[in-house]
Formats: C-alpha cells, structure tokens, sequence
C-alpha cells in the first residue's frame, strides 16, 4: 500500500516529463456478440516491431509509443480480428479508441478493417449487455453519458427507461416506491445520508467520475434479496480514459423563490454555509441530566436563569432576501502506465462538489381533515389547517478520492467518500384548529418554526479482483465500511394562541414554545467475496458463480425536548413576537419562564439497534441450447435484528407492566431466495424473457422501535411498530414477495427498441404506514403488516428515431417507458370494519384496496436531440406517477394519496472549443408549474390537502471547462 | 403490598442515579415522601400520615381498588411529554378519595411544600406556590365504561384513547355500554398546579372524566392553576356537583362526547380559555347534559377567560341559573344559534343596553342583564379559592 502511494506522490509531479516523448492510445475490448469485456486480446501494431500488448482484466489496453499515425490490431481466438487504421498519436496525449469490438469469426469473416476518423454507429456495450443479459436490465455507460453531456448521475440517471428520480434522490423502477427499490454504489450498500431510505444522494456524483448506471428489474442470486422493484448500481470510475481535470459551476433561478425579500431564515452559525453546524445550536450544558434546573428542581433561581440564558434566544423567523441555487464541482483523474510490468496501471480520481439551494414555498398547507360520520354528508371536514411559508437553504458538500491498481490479472482499488450536508429552514404558520372536529379543542394560533438538519456520510471502499487458473477463476472481494451521522440540533416551535381578547401560550391549544435535538449515528460495515468459474454446459459456454457476503449495522438514536414553561401567569404578550419570549426580563427568577424536561430518565426515544446478515448464494449461467440461456440460483440470507430501548410506561419508572429490550432479537429470519432468469434469443435482435424468483423487504431500524418521533412543523407523530395496540400485536414481520416476469423485446442495431413485460408480484406481509385510530386530537402513524397484497403490471418501453419520419429529424429520437398496475391488499378485519361504518349512502365497500406506496400507473417519455458533430444534445422529458395510496386511513381519518405530479423538464447541452472541451448546459424545470401535492380521498369527497407546496419553474445554467 | 411499592421505588431511584451526564445541578433534598411508580393491580389504601409521590404515570388496574384516606396529600413529580406524571382510574379500576370538609385530599406537585399535618390543622393553601401556577405535573384521569359518542373506527360506542395519554398506553382507553357504571367515589378534592401537556393540544385536564358512569360519586371537586382545562368530560352519564375552578390555563368546564349528566353549583374564576367550552356528540348517539346554578368571573386585573360561553352547532346542553360578571369587551356567548342548546336564567352583569355586545347573534329569552349569583358559595368554603377570598363578589 505505502508502495502505491509512494508511486502516486511521485507521478504526480513527474509523469509530465516521464510520458513526454510519447503518445498513447487506448481502448476497451468488447465482445460484440455479449457486449462482454474481453481479457487477453493481443493488440499490437504491424508498423512497429516489438510494441504490443494484451487486454486486462477490464478489456481495456494502453500503448505508449512515438507521434505518428498507426493502423492497429485487435485479436483474440474464435473473433475476427479488427484492424483499425489512422490512429493518431501526439505526443504527450492519449488517443481514447473507446469501445472496439470483436465480430464473431465465420467463414466469410475473418477480418474487419475500419479508419479511426470514420464515425462509427455502433450500440453501446452496455446496450448489447441489456440484449443479451438474463436478468432484465438497462444502464447508462460513461461514454453515452459523454456524449449526452449530462453533469451529474441523477441526470443520467433520469434516462434509463423506467427510472423515476424523485428529489434527485430517490429511485422508483416501476412505480414501486423506496421501500421495494435500492440503490448500491460499487456494488456495496451504502446508507442514504437519510438512513431510513433505501438511496443514495447520487446528484453529488459528477459523471466524468461515473463509470456506469445499471439498474435491474429483475432478482438473480448474486444480488441483495432486498429489493423488489429495481436495483440501481452506481459504478465509479477507477481508470479514467486520459487525464481530465475538470471544473464547473453552475447557477439556478427559481423567479418566484429567489431575490425574493419574503424569504424566511433565521441566525444560525458561521460555518452553515459548508453544511454544518459550529456549536450555535449545540444542546446546552446539563440539558440532557435527568434534573434540569427549574424553580422546583431544588436549583438556585441563578442556575435556573442561567440554565434558561443558555439557549439561543432567537425563536422566530425572519424575512431576507433570498439568494439564488449555485453549485461548483471539480474533478481530476488520470491512469498512469507503469514501467516496471506489462498492463500494470495506476489510476486515481478525485472530485469535490459543492451545491447550495435556496427554496421558498409561499403557500403551504399542512392539512387534517376527518369525514362525517353521517352516511349521506360527503365532503370532509377539517381538524386542523395550517397555511404559511417555509424557507429552505440546503447545502451540499461532496468529495471522494480513489486510487487503484491493476495488472492484467488483478486489481485493487481503494475509494473514499465524505458527503456533508446541512438545511436550514424557517417557517411561518396560521393555525387554525376546528373545536367542532372530533378530538379538536379549537383555536387558532400562529407558529414560527426554526430547523437545521445536518448529515454526513463518510464510506471506505477496499476492493480486490484476481483471475486464477488460465482466467477461468475470477475472485472478488470488497469491504465497504461507513459511518453516518445525522442530527437536527435545536429545533424550536414557538406558537401563540390568538384568543377573542389575547394573545398567549396555551398548551391546550397551540402549546407552549418547545425546542428538540435529534440525533442519529450508524455504522454499516458490509463485507463480500464472490467467485466466478468458467466452464462448459452442454458443450456451451457457461458461468458457475457463488459467493458470501456479511452485512452489519448498528445505530444510535435519541430525542430530547424541552418546553417552556410559566411559573406562574403569563406576560401579557401584547406584541407576539417570538424573539421577546426569551429576554431577560421574562427569565424566571426576573420573569416567570424556565424550560422543563420531555425526557424521562431513561428516554423512551432513545434506542440502540443492530443487524447482521449473512448471505450465501450459488448460481449457474448456461446455455441449454444455442437459443436459450439460463441463470438458476439459491441465495441463502440469515438475518437478525437486535433492539435495545423501551416503552413510555417502563420509562416512566413502571418497571413491572412497562416493556424494556437490552438488544434483545426483534427480528429473525432466514430465508433462501431462489431465482430463474430465462432468455431465449427468438432472432439476433429479438429476445423472450422470462423470469421467477423470490426477494424479501425488511423493516427498518425506526419501524422496529419503540421511538416516537415528532415532525414539529406539522405535529404528526410516527410510531415505532413495537407499541402494541388493540388491533396490532407490536411484531412486525418481514415481508416476502414472489416475482414473476415475461417479457418480449425488439432491437436493432442503433440501439432503437420496443418491449412489452408483464409481472406479478405476490407480497405476504407488507407493510404499510396505518392511521392510529384510537388516537383523535394528535395525528398519529404507525407501520403495521397490513393484509396480503398482489399485483399485475404491464410495462411497454420503447426508443424510435425519428428518421423514418424525415431524413430532417435524424438527430431525434423518442422515447417512453409506460407501466401500468393494478395491485390489492385483502384488508383485515378490523380496517374492513372500520371502512364498513363510515360507509357513505351509494358507497359499496368491498374488502380489498390497492397497495401503499404502489402507484397505478407510471408514464416516462421525452423526445431527446443529439448531434455529436455539433455537440449539441438536449430534450424534453415528461413523467408522471399516478395517486398512489400514501397513508392508510382508518374510519373516521381518510386515507391519503399522493397526487400525480407532472413533471415536465427541458435541458440542451453545448460543446464548445475543437476538442468540445468546454460544456454549456441550461435547463428547465416544472414546466407545468404543477403543484407537489398528497391528498385526503372519500368517496364522493372533493380532494383536501394533507401536504401541498409549490416548487415552482426554476432555470439553470451551467458551464464546465475540461483541460 | 406497600412495602413492595416502597422497595420498588427504591430500586428505581437507585437506577435513575447512574445515568446522568455529569451535570452538576442539585437534586431535591430528600422529603421521605413514598414514591409510587408502578400501576396499582391489588387493593391499595394510601394513608393520611404520608405524602404520595406519583413519579409516573400511575394507572389503577381494572379490578383493584384504591382507596385514599381523608387528609392524604399526594404530589406529582415534574416532567411534561413522556415523562408527564398523573393517576389514571382505568375502566374497571376504582378510586375511593372520600375527603372531607376539614380533611380534603390534595393532588399537587412536588414542588409544594404543603404536608398533611398542615392539611390536619386546617392550612388548605400552599406555603409556597402561588394558586396561578401551572404545567408543574399531569392530572387525574377518571375513565369509565358507560356510553360515549364518539365516532371511531369500530363504530359509535367503541373505546377511545383518552386526550392526555400516549396512544401507546392502552389504560388510557375510555367508554362502553354500562351507563351505572361505578368508577368510586371521589370527594372533596382539591387538584393543584397540574395539566402538563404531551404535545400541542394534547396535555391533561385538573381532572379528566372519560365515559364514567353514574354509578361514580363526584363531589366537591376544586381544581387551581391546571395549564389545560379544569374538569372535561368525555361522554358518561356521572352526575357531579360543587365544583370550582380556579385560575387554569384553558377552559374552565369542557364537555365532549354527549356526556349524560349534570353539574350542579359551579364557580369558574377567571381561566385562560372558555370559561364554558361545551361540545356535541362525536358519533350518532346523541345525549346532553343539564348545567345549573352556577357564578363566573370573567377577569380579574390580570387574568381573563375568552369566550364565556363556547357551544357547537350540535351541542345538547340545558344551561340553567348561570351568572357572569366581570366581563370584558371581546368575551361573549358564543353560537347561541346552537338548535338544541337551551339558555334559562341566564345573567350577565353588564349594563342592559350593551347585553347584545356579549352575545354573538341574536339574544335569547333566557339570557338577560342583571347581577346575582346562583352558587352556593357556602359549599365552597373548604377551598383555596374561597379561603384566598377569589370569590368574592359572585
């Protein structure tokens, strides 16, 4: 290891000089038939005596030589040879051949001779790989994400079919939302910097560091048996073509968000701008002791008041103008070739990225709303509604640095990423509460809400790969620690209570001014080594692989919260302002205010949870005959869960009836995940799939809780699943989902397509997010295992140029991904029940309902330009998702859905400067200036809102610059 | 049985001690109070020669029976959200506090450093706690299975969770079909300095009555400086009378749920909220509840109520003999178009040609100018409020 870096201080400063005198060249063999990289290809040059090489582990060759124009030869046995002429060499630079690929050999081919000048119209590699892969899969490759000239990999991302990216983080593959889907970076799993999500932040990935995006539909046993809908893998690049050293800079324009004098923000600390906090909103000293200093905890009156004094006075929001969306990036990589050994390389990337985005809604409404219970009143009424506006500032920082060596035969690569993120929000909310509601005392008040939510991320990837036994063993390892963290320090909700003849505090009502720190660690460390043995089937090709994998997590989590309290009346608040109701004047023993505890000693919203999973798995790809190829594998997984933490009750000192776990087992299983994915090639070009396999969702740390955990903006609380209640027994179960898909698919040789799938999917145990019934003046949620659920999907996704129309309209194409679902849970009982008494006059309720989380339909579509030669790229994109069920209501409470958002964004890419080095991107968002909306749905009911925010059209330019 | 209570409470303070952060704060000086903090599941008597520490939230269990003497004094520890302390009665559990004239029993917080020896010699008020201050621990939560109507998920009559009480917690579910249901009898009760809330709009009453049946005795009740409202009810059919609330932080007499009863001899001095916030049914079985014979103040230099009267429009209540004085402009009777809310001798103490400012919409016949109150004070006379002369003239 010294060795490596040893080597990379020095080729830092000297490879310049060392490489002068000669050019290189260099390419990536491929298999045209697979699309399969080729290891062991001789290439060589006819011209020159004595200067060859062979192919790597990776298919991909470099040569240095002297300045001058080539004619190069590519072989390997069983392939016609290419030849490839007029290939360039300057000194001091590297010709990148891209991909070349191998024909196979017939008697009528045993040679095909191409110019390097020429312009070549050939699919991608990853393109033939969706061709001819037994798993349902699609991706985007690096050099196509050159061409395209996207800047980071949620753009890219954004175009494989069937891809839905929501706020830029998080991935739905056929209208199953996170719960079904995953995200993987290196094929390792990574927490989300929201560990509760299965995504990671992938718009902090600049895609000149992006090797490939894939993403799977479909299980085979080498993958994690925890998705259901898709599997996305983020591939980073540890070889970069040539030597890039790049740098952008972006800005953002959202007319109704930015320079605007209404938006709302507050004082926080002298380091938010880098996305962390510097100690301003650090919780006070003493305040997490189980006897903080109030009048009656036997405290001096100056500890109280110096206690009080310690927090931050600053309650409320104020307007300043808002500054718009920027971001800068820079990236640099090389790979060097070194001297001492044939193919042995050195490669190194680094890129840090810097986002910061400002957002103002003007208008959001938080709403609750409840039904009549009289049969014949349709429309909904409200609980509670809050109307206000909310201000955002989200900074972003990112920065990964790899190194990696490789020799023909093996490689090693070690990869760091540091993701740091920081949100500060303020808002400003009526209140206003219906008394004549069920459960609702009725008041109106006025809250000022102040947040910052910090995250970071750091992630170590080790990874070793090595071909044994003529190349027919290959052995991959990788280790792939992180460690994240995410705090909400100081979270304060101050919210007067306007009365007919005042203005004051009123727990009843609006409550007393309340402040929350949140914290949260994990540690992930998953582990894995896979093998895979080429052999032969049936006198065929064929792939044996097996492997073992280990995934351990750990997390840490507490709550603490402090309300103010009066000892004694309150001040006549003759002037509401939140920033007075800390002045010194008003601190007990001057005034009447001290803070009291939320937090019981020890705290029910605290806890400590764990996992391990150990998976097994074996698979065998082959063909049994030419037509058809075959992946059949048992994968092994061994998962348990451990909670340490406890109810309200045992917190509360009720050692006897209360509930404590110390890292007791909440969750045990073991499970064999089998899977058979069938290809069969009815033409070259024309594919029929099918597939079956069995993959499983957990629930996670937070859903197997005792936590409670508030949002203080709009006064929802979730529960963790452990709490029992009349009609959940606190166990929540695993859900296992069997997966049945049949597809037909089209090609031809420029990478156009159509296909058609139909799935089925067969859940046992989802679990769903479940209105508390018994619970009526607070809105509370709980994740249960509802009913058994099924659903049938059609998925038609094609990709047409548009030349058949007009030789004028050769640079477009069009393309869509439309999938069509119709899923049903059996309700239990008691949700049966609970529907059949709020049953409206004309209503017929019957005992089944579709999915949460799953919507019914989901359109992708867009119209894409490209001119390479122009190096102009660009196009307009459209998705929708249709109502998806968000929340399941019980009886009196509605269920919630998501409404469609239409999505219509526009961007076009230029290349500049004659080696198109310089880049210039604008975009458009929410064309459609659509609002972001969930509703409250009944039968016959008009729409209320549970959320509704408007993101408003917003404009970006960038520009990137590459030497 | 108490020596169980005890050594538990022993066990329990010795963990609580080993988990703090360091921090130098003092702690309470030792008070030789007997700290309760499991559920009460047998018959239980706690006796006048103690004070009771609620250091949770302590639930009498269905079928046990608690039985407080004259005199006792029991004290709630500090804490609000999860940590809030309160004794809950659960449906099927019983309370006998059967206080006297000369030997109320005191709900309170540990802060007060009132002790049944001062309860003894007649001192009824806090050495050292003003009556205006609140949020110092919960309340005490009766819940019953007589009728409510509320509308749930399971129906109309079904059980709710009682307001105050973590969902989580499921002693805090209230009502049923049993309308003479006996919950005890508690008398001469004074609750002090409680109502600490859970979240907004979720914090507990002085004293919470959930579907309690008329099989239950509540009587002489005073409740001072609760942070939410004084008494609520939540359905039931339980009959109280002589109750006084004082200086709380919400409304002074809240109904919900179509309690089945009635107040008689009422005195609300000067709350936060509506001195009478009185709510209709929640699901279909309708019922109402008579309150009669009662006298508010509605401000005094520093304290108001908001509305003096607050109904719904499906509110069922006969308001009978109710006098209002010290009002204040703003404060009114509020929807007195309410169909099935009846106004009988109702007096304001305003001059008569500005009765129609406190009246919001149309006056009714039995809403009148005039002075002259209709408790009858002299059953207050034990309280607080009455001995720090806050009562005087209604």
């Amino acid at each position: 290891m010294k060795q490596y870096i040893l080597s990379l201080a020095l080729i830092f400063t000297i490879s310049v000089n060392l490489f002068a005198q000669n050019g290189t060249i260099r390419g990536i063999v491929i298999d045209d038939e697979t699309g399969e990289t080729i290891m062991g290809a001789s290439i060589f040059l006819p011209q020159v005596e004595g200067v060859g090489t062979i192919s790597d582990l990776d298919g991909s060759f470099s040569l240095s030589v002297k300045p001058g124009k080539y004619t190069l030869n590519i072989s390997f046995t069983g392939l016609s040879t290419l030849t490839m002429t007029d290939v360039a060499v300057v000194a001091g630079e590297t010709n990148v051949l891209g991909e070349l690929r191998l024909k196979e050999s017939s008697d009528v081919l045993v040679e095909v001779v191409v110019s390097a000048t020429a312009k070549r119209n050939t699919e991608s590699a990853i393109l033939t790989l969706k061709r001819k892969s037994a798993v349902v899969m699609d991706g985007i490759s690096s050099s196509l994400i050159r061409e395209i000239g996207d800047n980071n990999a949620v753009e890219a991302a954004k175009r494989i079919t069937g891809v839905t990216v929501e706020g830029g983080k998080y991935v739905y593959v056929r209208g199953l939302g996170d719960r079904y889907s995953k995200t993987t970076l290196n094929d390792m799993e990574i927490p989300g910097l929201d560990p509760d999500k299965n995504s990671i932040q992938m718009d902090l990935f600049p895609t000149s560091l992006v090797d490939n995006i894939t993403v799977v539909k479909t299980f085979s046993a080498d993958k994690p048996a925890d998705f259901s809908g898709g599997l996305l893998n983020l591939e980073i690049k540890s070889f970069p073509d040539k030597k890039v050293f790049e740098y952008s800079a972006g800005i953002g324009i959202n007319p109704s968000m930015h320079f605007n004098n209404d938006y709302l923000t507050y004082q926080g600390g002298g380091l938010d701008f880098l996305g962390f906090d510097n100690g301003t909103r650090a919780l006070p000293e003493g305040a997490s002791g189980s006897n903080i200093p109030t009048p009656i905890s036997g405290a001096s009156p100056d500890q109280v008041n110096a206690f009080v004094n310690s927090f931050d006075p600053n309650l409320g929001a104020q307007q300043k103008m808002s500054f718009m969306d920027f971001s800068f990036n820079v990236s640099m990589g090389n790979q060097i070739d070194l001297k001492n050994k044939i193919n042995s390389k050195l490669g190194y990337v680094f890129s840090l990225a810097y986002k910061n985005e400002t957002r103002y809604y003007d208008d959001v409404i938080y709403g609750e709303y409840q039904r009549y219970q009289d049969p014949e009143r349709y429309d909904l009424r409200y609980a509670t509604v809050q109307n206000g506006q909310l201000g955002e500032n989200g900074v972003l920082v990112g920065a990964m640095a790899g190194v990696a060596y490789k020799t023909t035969r093996s490689k090693h690569r070690l990869n760091l990423i540091h993701l740091q993120s920081g949100e500060k929000k303020a808002g400003q909310f009526w209140i206003d509460n219906d008394g004549e509601a069920v459960g609702q005392s009725g008041y109106i008040g006025f809250s000022n809400n102040l947040e910052y939510n910090q995250r970071s991320l750091t992630n170590l990837l080790l990874n070793g790969s090595y071909y044994l036994n003529d190349d027919k063993l290959e052995i991959d390892w990788r280790i792939a620690p992180t460690y994240s963290n995410g705090t909400d320090p100081d979270i304060r909700r101050t919210a007067f209570t306007y009365t007919a003849v005042d203005t004051n505090f009123n727990a009843g009502a609006a409550g007393n001014p309340t402040r929350i720190w949140r914290n949260l660690s994990e540690v992930n460390l998953p582990v894995k080594v896979d093998f895979t043995r080429k052999a032969t089937l049936f006198n065929r090709d064929a792939e044996w692989k097996a492997g073992v994998s280990n995934i351990y997590k750990m997390r840490d989590y507490r709550i603490l919260s402090y309300d103010v309290q009066f000892f004694g009346n309150q001040p006549n608040w003759a002037e509401p302002d939140p920033d007075i109701v800390l002045d010194p004047e008003q601190i007990y023993p001057n005034g009447r205010i001290y803070y009291s505890s939320g937090n019981a000693d020890p705290n029910p919203n605290e806890y400590q949870s764990s996992s391990n999973n150990t998976a097994l798995y074996v698979s065998g790809e082959f063909k049994p005959n030419t037509l058809l190829k075959a992946v059949v594998g048992l994968r092994a997984e061994n998962f348990t869960q451990w909670h340490t933490g406890r109810d309200q009750r045992y917190a509360s000192g009720d050692v006897v009836n209360g509930r404590s776990l110390d890292n007791e087992v909440v969750l045990e299983s073991f499970n064999l995940f089998p899977s058979v994915n069938l290809i069969y090639s009815v033409t070259r070009l024309q594919n029929l799939r099918a597939s079956y396999s069995r993959t499983i969702a957990r629930p996670s740390f937070k859903e197997l809780s005792f936590a409670q955990i508030l949002d203080p903006i709009t006064n929802r609380i979730f529960n963790g699943s452990l709490f029992t209640y009349s009609d959940w027994d606190g166990k929540l179960q695993v859900t296992n989902i069997d997966n049945l898909d049949l597809r037909w698919e089209l090609f031809n040789e420029d990478g156009e397509m159509v296909s058609v799938s139909a799935f089925y999917k067969n859940f046992t145990n989802p679990i769903e997010l479940v209105r508390i019934p018994e619970q009526q003046t607070s809105t509370e949620y709980q994740p249960r295992n509802v009913g058994n659920g099924q659903l049938y999907g059609l998925e038609l996704e094609f990709r047409k140029d548009l030349d058949f129309i007009s030789e004028k309209l050769k640079n477009f194409n069009l393309s869509g991904n439309f999938t069509f679902v119709e899923s049903f849970i059996d309700m239990t009982d008691l949700e049966f029940n609970s529907r059949v008494n709020f049953e409206k006059k004309g209503q017929t309720i019957v005992n089944r309902r579709s999915m949460a989380g799953q919507s019914p339909y989901v359109l992708n579509g867009g119209i894409a330009y490209k001119d390479e030669e122009k190096g102009i790229s660009g196009g307009l994109f459209y998705n929708v998702k249709g109502p998806t069920l968000q929340i399941v209501g019980v009886g009196l409470f509605p269920d919630i859905y998501t409404i469609p958002f239409h999505s219509l964004n526009f961007n076009m890419n230029k290349k500049l400067g004659k080696e198109q080095g310089t880049g210039l991107s604008i975009g458009i968002s929410n064309l459609l200036m659509d609002r972001v909306e969930s509703m409250f749905r009944s039968y016959e009911a008009g729409d209320q809102p549970f959320n509704s925010i408007a993101p408003g059209m917003s404009f970006s330019i960038g520009i990137s610059h590459k030497i | 049985m108490m020596l169980a209570v005890v050594s538990a409470a022993l066990v329990f303070t010795g963990c609580k001690d080993d988990s703090g952060d360091g921090n130098t704060t003092p702690t309470p000086t030792q008070t030789g109070n007997v700290k309760v903090v499991q559920n009460i599941s047998s018959n239980t008597t706690w006796t006048k020669d103690k004070v009771y520490e609620l250091a949770g939230r302590v639930t009498v269990l269905s079928g046990a029976t608690l039985t407080i003497e004259a005199g006792t004094v029991i004290k709630g520890q500090a804490g609000t959200g999860a940590n809030a302390t309160a004794l809950l009665i659960a449906r099927g559990g019983k309370i006998m506090a059967e206080g006297t004239e000369s030997l109320p029993i005191i709900f309170t917080s540990v802060a007060d450093e009132i002790t049944p020896a001062d309860v003894a010699a007649g001192n009824f008020a806090s050495p050292n706690l003003d009556p205006d201050i609140n949020g110092l621990w919960g309340g005490v939560i009766i819940l019953g299975k007589a009728p409510i109507s509320a509308s749930n998920s399971s129906g109309d009559i079904s059980e709710v969770q009682i307001e105050g009480i973590p969902t989580s917690d499921p002693n805090g579910l209230y009502g049923g079909s049993d309308p003479a249901d006996n919950s005890g009898v508690f008398k001469y009760v004074s609750i002090r300095h409680g109502g600490t809330n859970i979240g907004s709009g979720n914090e507990i009453n002085g004293l919470t009555l959930g579907g309690v049946g008329s099989g239950t005795t509540i009587e002489n009740i005073e409740i001072v400086a609760n942070q939410d409202d004084g008494v609520e009810w939540f359905g039931g059919t339980v009959n109280v009378k002589n109750v006084v609330v004082w200086n709380c932080n919400d409304d002074g007499i809240d109904t919900d749920q179509a309690w089945a009863g009635t107040l008689d001899n009422v005195v609300v001095i000067t709350v936060a909220g509506h001195s009478f916030e009185l709510d209709g049914p929640e699901g279909s079985a309708k019922a109402g509840h008579t309150i009669k014979n009662g006298s508010i103040i509605c401000s005094t230099a520093d304290r108001q109520c908001e509305d003096i009267i607050n109904v719904d429009d499906n509110s069922i209540v006969n308001l009978e003999n109710l006098y209002f004085t010290a009002l204040k402009d703003g404060q009114k009777i509020n929807r007195v178009t309410a169909a099935e809310v009846t106004f009988t001798g109702i007096k304001i103490n305003v001059p008569a040609a500005d009765l129609a400012n406190y009246v919001n919409g149309a006056v009714p016949a039995g809403v009148t100018a005039g002075t002259g109150g209709f408790a009858t004070l002299s059953a207050f006379n034990w309280t607080w409020a009455s001995k720090a002369g806050a009562m005087s003239g209604i």
